[in-house]
Formats: C-alpha cells, structure tokens, sequence
C-alpha cells in the first residue's frame, strides 16, 4: 500500500481522487431518500407500494451484505456463518412478539443489535482468541459450523416452530405509531442504513481502520509493533454481528416471519456473494452489490426460475476468478479504492516533537 | 447383544463413508493446499450418478462402479480449466470452488426437484453369521472402502509415483526442478480426491437418501474431520474421518438425533481449537 502517504504534494491529487466514490455514494443518498416520491409520481398507488416495499427489504439486506463487509473487507476473517447473528436475532425479537408481545421499536431494535453483538462476541472469543493466530480456513470452517447447527437446531425445535419458523403478526411500533410495510418503515430502515453506513465509513478509516489494514497486510508485523491484534479482530467481528443483528430485527417485522433458512449457510452464502458482487473492502461495494444482486433476482429469476441459482453462481465464479474488486472495481480506480486514513493529530504531533 | 452389534456393524458401515469423503478431501488439502468446498457437491454429483442408472433400468451395481470415474473425470475437467489457478491463493481457492459447489448443486436440484429419492440396495440381504445378520450392501461398503485406503496407502508409500506425490508434496520446488511434473500431480491428485467423493456419494445413496443439499452437510463434517486429523499426512485425514463418523453415527443411539447431530460439530470443533494442527500433525511448518 503505497498510499498512506497522505503529503502534501500529492493532497490535490487525492481530493480528484475521492470524488468517485463519494459521487457513487451521494447519489445513491439521494436516490434512496426521494425513491418513495419518485415512485408515487411515476406509479399507480398500488405499484409504488409494491417497489417500495421491495426496496425497504434491498436496505435491510443492505445493512446485512455491510455487516460481512466490515468483517471480511475490513477485519479480514471470512466469515461463512454472517446469517447466524442475522437470523439469531431475528428469531429472538420474532419469539418475544410472539409470546409477551413486545412490539415497540425502542425495545426491539436494541435488542437485536445486543442479540447480534453477543452471539458474535461469543463466536468471536471461541474462534479467535487463542495463543497462536487461528488459520483462516477455522475461522470460515468454524463460522459455517455455528450458522449450520444453529439451523438444524431451529428446524427441530418445536418451540422455535420447526420447519415453518415463527410468525410476527405486531406491527412495529414506535410510541402509538404502527409501522406497517411502506413508507414508514421504508424511512425508518433508511435511517439506520444511513447512520450505520455514516458510522462505518468514520470507523474503516479513523486509526481503527488504519490498524485493521496493516493486520490484513502484515499480521506479524502489527503484532510485533505491540498493538493486541486479536482484540481489534474481535472487536471488528462482534461489531459486524451487531449490524447483521439490526438487519435480522429489521426483516423479521418487515417480512412478517423468520424461518429457519435465514440463520443457515444459505444467507451466510448470499452476503457473501452481495459483498463479492459489489466489491469487497468499499462500504459502497456492499450497498451495490445488494442492490444489484436483488433488483436481478427480482427481474430475471421469472424468466429463467430454475437456472437463476445457477447463474449466481457461475457470477460468484467468475467475480472470483477474474474480478476480485467486484463492480466498484470497475468504477474506480485502485488506489481509491483502498484508500487512505485520517490522522488528525498529524501537525500537533509534529510540533510537539519540535 | 445382537442389537449391539448390529449397531455397531452400522457405525463402521457409515464410518467407512466418511473415511472415503475424508480422504479424498485431505489428499486435496495436502497437496494443494486448498479447501475443496465443493466437494461435498462431488458426492452428490457421484450419487446422482448412481440415481440415474437406477432411474434408466441399468444394474445399480454399474452406476456406483461409473460413478467414481464420472466425478473423477469432472474433477479433473474443472482442475484443467478453473481450479489450477487458485493453487497460490486459498482464500480465492475457497470461495471459488464454493461458487463452483454452488453451480453443481443446483443443477442437480433443478434435474431431481426439491425432493428426497431412494435408491434401492444393489446387494439386498443378509449374511448370518451365528446369530448375527448383517447387511449384504454395508459389508461391501466396508470392504470397498478397507481396500481403496489400503491400495491409496500402498500406492503412495510403495511405488514410483507415489514417491512422486511425496516429493511434491513435501517441496514442490524441489520436485519441479528435480523434473517432476507438479501440474500434472496436482490434477491427477484433485481428480482421484473427486473421484474418492463420488464413489462414497454412489456407495451412500442406497443406505440414505439422495437430495440436493446432501453435500453441505459432509462437507462440514468432512472438513471437520481433516483437521481433526491433520492436514499433510495420509493417516491424519483417515483417522479423523473414522472418528467423526463413529461419532456422527454412534451419538443418535444416546440422545437425540438433532441434538446428535450438532453435538459432533461442536465436539470436532472443540477438539480442533484444542488442537489446531491435528491429532496426527506433521510437525512440520
């Protein structure tokens, strides 16, 4: 990585540098904030409930496909086992509506992001913290073991409704306002994909995200600089499994139920292939590889129903083998892409020393 | 007693399986140092193989002997083409051969449905041995399976070209200049490990079922069972299999089967954290 260098003779280059990205994510801001208004003008009432609740499920799988980002692009632990958090936590706000009718956002929403923290926390210290560094091939094996078991686990499980899985028949709510499908819960999944989006790109490149590249580029060599690289593994892991956690409360009350796919390899599968797809390692690549990958599913999985499995994955294949930047790959350029990291301190530090 | 040892006779007959789904997934990770995530899908592939000599009024006994060398030949078409290049990078190698899994599974849902089908035993009967009976097809399966580990140790440790495979195993550098055809070791490798995973996939359909998601399964438990073991050698692989079969089919007659079930991957994956390179390592970094 040559790039870090952020000197002052290359900083106007830079600035030209960033734009694309940052084009790419404003206009989808502002494609995703207006999209309710656009469609109500172009649609019938109808269709446009129809899209829009369509989109609502592309923002939460969003916040899911950025949750494995942030874990394999940024923390770089292939985790095979991201829809255990998702569906973890899905099923735990599915079961309390269920039983004691615990409906209001301000209860469920936190909740499914402390369920998704603590299940990752937990899978996190298993894997990860041990004397010598776990191999990545454990941490993938070891990762698609949890979301296996936990599957086969749900469809035995009479009380987690076997086979079927849970109904949520509650609407979310927030105080007296029932969040049914449609512009409501539209907005309110905007909101959280917008301030976890926000709180992610601060993270991934604040000194944070500076060590986790060098833990990518050179383990050793980070370790030997005294910095405990397990720890930022761990924390980077569980903070992943709070996302997926957000995303899995979020499509159990969208959706209305959870079943016991939703924690298995199979959605494990799929984020991996949204992140791949978009490009892995740019926050943009995950929100567009969901996107892209969906709005597909949506329009071409009719024409060609039984191949369409197929299809993804001979994309996954061949995104593997010859574009491993995914599509944001082709947008822009490499050193963008990486990137480079704020050090706020530079210039007093240096006085300092002086 | 009786019911013991025809419990016990189950075990080792569903033990052997493994041991072959191990084997030839080991002998991949050892080479070449990738993990084969599509081989799980190789079993299906070697088992649907077998469903449709059944499904064409053929002797079942032809399609589980073909089936073996179908997956072989797919196995080695893939190295050929695809799996070759992953060989420097194991990460791509996962993910790559996970896609190709992905496309094999698939396809093999889109050909047989969502559904579960049987396929009858090709031996059917029972030898009685005092009064014991044991099942024709499992003591084949038993014997099949001694003699494919105990001809794939000879061929390894007594003749030529398994001094080859040792050699390359062992430095491929080395080996490559010494004039020995790593490329073609490692296609020959990849493709005898499919073809491992397609006659236990033929040899299984008749004692199971054949569905499409079979291959996820026992590939989870496989590559529990390699590292169990430990990957690089030959007994390593052998052993861990044996052991998370007698596990996989000895646990449902103490608790519940679900219960069972997931109990071998938390057991195996505890073991391997306790030992990360394996019962029997090499010892060597």
């Amino acid at each position: 990585m040559a790039n870090f260098d952020s000197g002052t003779s290359g900083g106007s280059r830079i600035v030209r540098r960033f734009r694309v990205i940052t084009i790419i994510e404003l206009s989808m801001l502002v494609v995703f904030a207006f999209l309710p208004l656009l469609l109500s003008v172009v649609w019938s009432a109808d269709d446009s409930f129809f899209w829009i609740v369509f989109t609502t499920k592309v923002l939460i799988l969003s916040l899911f496909g950025l949750s494995f980002d942030l874990v394999w692009g940024f923390g770089g632990m292939l985790s095979f086992g991201q829809a255990l958090f998702f569906g973890g936590s899905g099923y735990v706000v599915a079961v309390l509506a269920r039983d004691l009718d615990v409906s209001s956002a301000f209860i469920v929403i936190p909740l499914s992001v402390i369920v998704g923290l603590i299940l990752a926390l937990l899978l996190a210290a298993f894997l990860l913290v041990a004397r010598k560094p776990p191999s990545l091939i454990f941490i993938a094996l070891g990762s698609l073991t949890g979301a296996y078991a936990a599957e086969r686990l749900a469809r035995a499980w009479y009380y987690l409704g076997g086979q079927n899985g849970v109904s949520v028949t509650h609407p979310l709510t927030i105080g007296n306002i029932e969040l049914y499908e449609g512009v409501g819960f539209y907005y309110l999944a905007f909101g959280f994909l917008f301030f976890v989006y926000l709180g992610c790109r601060f993270l991934v490149r604040s000194q944070f995200g500076l060590v986790l590249a060098g833990i990518r580029q050179q383990e050793e060599r980070i370790k030997f600089f005294g910095y405990q690289v397990q720890t930022y593994k761990v924390i980077m892991f569980t903070l992943g499994g709070g996302i997926a956690g957000l995303a899995g409360g979020l499509y159990a009350f969208h959706e209305g139920f959870v079943w016991p796919t939703l924690m298995g390899p199979t959605y494990s599968t799929q984020a991996v292939l949204y992140v791949l797809f978009g490009g892995v390692g740019t926050l943009a690549g995950a929100l567009i590889g969901v996107a892209a990958i969906e709005f597909a599913t949506m329009f071409l999985a009719d024409y060609f129903q039984n191949i369409w499995p197929i299809i993804l994955g001979g994309l996954l294949l061949v995104v593997v083998v010859f574009r491993p930047t995914g599509l944001v790959g082709l947008l822009v350029s490499e050193r963008e892409r990486i990137g480079s990291f704020r050090w706020r301190g530079n210039k007093k530090e240096e006085s300092g020393n002086e | 007693m009786e019911s013991v040892l025809t419990i016990g006779f189950n075990i080792l007959s569903f033990s052997s399986i493994i041991v072959l789904v191990v084997l030839g997934l080991g002998v991949i990770a050892s080479m070449m140092r990738i993990f084969n995530f599509a081989h799980g899908e190789f079993m299906l592939l070697g088992g649907y193989t077998a469903y449709l000599f059944y499904i064409w009024n053929m002797p079942i006994w032809l399609g589980i002997l073909v089936a073996p060398f179908v997956v072989a030949f797919v196995g080695l078409i893939l190295e050929r083409t695809i799996i070759h290049r992953f060989y420097a990078a194991p990460i791509v190698a996962m993910l790559g051969t996970y896609a190709i899994g992905v496309m094999i599974r698939e396809s093999v849902r889109g050909l047989i449905g969502g559904l579960y089908h049987q396929v009858p035993e090709p031996l059917v009967g029972f030898f009685v041995i005092g009064d014991i009976s044991v099942s024709k097809w499992r003591a084949v399966v038993i014997l099949v399976t001694i003699l494919v580990v105990s001809g794939s140790y000879y061929l390894l440790k007594k003749t030529s070209f398994g001094l080859r495979i040792r050699a390359a195993l062992e430095n491929p550098e080395l080996a490559r200049v010494s004039g020995i055809s790593t490329s073609q070791i490692y296609a020959a490798t990849f493709s005898f490990g499919a073809g491992l995973a397609g006659l236990a996939g033929a040899m299984m359909v008749p004692l199971f079922t054949l569905y499409a998601d079979m291959g996820v399964r026992f590939l989870i438990q496989g590559f529990l069972a390699v590292m169990l073991g430990g990957i690089g050698s030959f007994e390593g692989p052998v052993l861990g299999g044996a052991i998370i079969g007698v596990l996989t089919a000895g646990l449902p007659h103490l608790v519940n089967p679900v219960l069972a079930d997931v109990l071998v991957f938390v057991i195996a994956i505890i073991a391997v954290k306790l030992k990360p390179a394996g019962l029997l390592s090499m010892r060597r970094e």
